[in-house]
């Protein structure tokens, strides 16, 4: 189909981006963006994971320019990012050196290690607190000094506690299949356009960046039986992993000589999922499998909800579109689909009159055919 | 002391360390800036622990500046905005580069920072871990 370009307009489009600015400061408040970095964390997290570009300032200033528009701010972000050279590639990201701050596991009630809660809404009414309506800066002050007498009186003392990966100890006990590493340079999504079959990598590359709903909605349809993966979930951790790139920028393993560059914060989950396998015997056996999910900060509904469409990509040979990755990987990015959508309500007068006059030729036709 | 480890403790730590480092070799030595800070991504490759593959799961933005001193070139590099510590982080590579007498010094400001962010970290995990629970499965 071939497109028509319109012109004009130009005074009309200079006073809408007028209008638009009049709408964010018409209420007369300022909403600093450091205010919504340190109140509004998993709005921040959700952008950055979506726009594939880790930074809760950068974030949270597109959030305060798109008003809280979650499409518009990831869309700001990504193009942001594509103004910005790529200068390092990091060493292997290594999630077992995380510093965990939550870590459950919904199949196992006693994991080595334990069962951390951390920061989660999991387990809170979902009532409205009206008392946040009139909420303080004094009330703030109050409640956090209250807070910090509180944990000072914390014991803590000896080393730093690691937590083993739940998928080890099982792996340890032979319950799951171990692979070996695969060392095989990621496909880049950002360098190369996808093309079909496509690669581990790219697939969750995609997945990772995918928009929350998109990710979820598409996670839960396989639950509900528009696929065919039910998992459990073995383990969700959420915590800060170091982030290393090696010395001149060469790919060097040289532990010593690498640079620490700082911390990310990341949600991963992995997911067992119960499958059935021919054994060497050709007898059919009960096997387990693991759907692996991860994304920035905490989002743990889009870890989870990531961790079942890649065992759903694992296994296409299914019927269901959830095992279909041409249907999964290209309708689930925010941009590309908010993008293809919103293009719909930009003028398309060529198109439309075209389709309307073969309408008004049909029914002509008719006319004159009824009327001989 | 190795790269790894010091650029750990240099950004874990107070940013006052960093700036001490690096007055003190500005103070004596001609520091060239080779490289202005300047922002730019960090392409993050990450290993999946179901298949044990390699992924990128998505860029970070970082700072990164460039200095030289006697000829060495340092570099600074940090996740964020950070013009200044990415400057101090160079000069400090670049002393280290340079083998510079100062650096020798060094360790003891060092060391003394990192146990401290040691201690941090194990009272911020105490915190954690009172949050660690124990469900039991009730008798049907």
């Amino acid at each position: 189909m071939g497109y028509v370009a319109v012109k004009g307009g130009t005074n009309a489009i200079e006073a809408s981006i007028q209008r638009l600015k009049y709408e964010r400061l018409k209420g007369k408040e300022v909403i600093e963006v450091e205010t919504i970095l340190k109140t509004m964390r998993q709005l921040v997290d959700q952008v950055m994971s979506e726009a594939s570009l880790y930074s809760p300032y950068l974030a949270a200033l597109a959030i305060k320019q798109a008003e809280g528009s979650m499409e518009e701010a990831v869309f700001l972000l990504r193009a942001h990012r594509s103004t910005l050279p790529r200068l390092y590639y990091s060493q292997t990201v290594n999630t077992e050196a995380m510093f965990v701050e939550r870590r459950i596991s919904a199949s196992f009630k006693d994991i080595p290690g334990g069962q951390i809660l951390g920061a989660t809404h999991d387990y809170t009414h979902r009532l409205l607190d009206f008392d946040l309506a009139a909420e303080t800066k004094a009330d703030i002050e109050k409640w956090t000094n209250q807070w910090m007498e509180e944990i000072k009186e914390i014991e803590s003392h000896g080393e730093l506690k690691h937590f083993p990966k739940v998928v080890d100890y099982l792996r340890e006990e032979g319950l799951f299949p171990t692979y070996p590493l695969n060392n095989e340079n990621p496909d880049d999504v950002t360098k190369k356009s996808l093309a079909f079959p496509a690669s581990r990598s790219e697939r969750l590359q995609i997945l990772t960046r995918g928009q929350t709903g998109a990710v979820t909605s598409l996670g839960y349809a396989s639950l509900r039986g528009y696929g065919q993966v039910h998992p459990n979930v073995g383990e969700v951790r959420v915590g800060d992993v170091p982030i290393y790139v090696a010395s001149s920028n060469e790919n060097t393993e040289a532990k010593d000589d690498e640079y620490y560059i700082g911390d990310v914060k990341l949600t991963e989950v992995e997911s067992f999922v119960p499958v059935t396998t021919k054994n060497e015997r050709n007898e059919m056996e009960l096997n387990f499998e693991i759907g692996y999910g991860i994304c920035y900060g905490q989002n743990e509904t889009k870890a989870i909800a990531m961790s079942i469409l890649d065992q759903c990509l694992e296994n296409q040979d299914n019927p269901f579109s959830t095992h279909d990755e041409e249907f999964v990987l290209y309708h689930i990015d925010s941009v590309e689909s908010t993008g293809f959508i919103s293009h719909l309500k930009l003028p398309h007068y060529v198109t439309f009159q075209s389709k309307l006059d073969s309408v008004r030729n049909v029914k002509k036709g008719r006319a004159e055919d009824e009327k001989a | 002391m190795n790269r790894r480890r010091r650029t750990e403790i240099l950004i874990q730590g107070k940013p006052s360390l960093a700036q001490k480092l690096a007055d003190e070799i500005k103070e004596k030595y001609l520091c060239q800036e080779v490289s202005a800070p300047k922002y730019g991504l960090t392409m993050m490759k990450v290993r999946e622990t179901a298949k044990n593959s390699l992924f990128y799961i998505g860029e970070v933005l970082v700072t990164e500046a460039k200095v030289a001193i006697k000829q060495e070139i340092g570099v600074g590099i940090v996740i964020g905005m950070k013009d200044e510590l990415a400057t101090h982080l160079a000069i400090i590579d670049a002393a280290y580069n340079a083998e510079l007498p100062e650096t020798a010094n060094w360790e003891a400001p060092l060391l003394a920072e990192e146990q401290a962010i040691r201690e941090e970290k194990i009272h911020k995990q105490a915190q954690i871990l009172r949050t660690k629970v124990q469900f039991e499965t009730m008798e049907v």
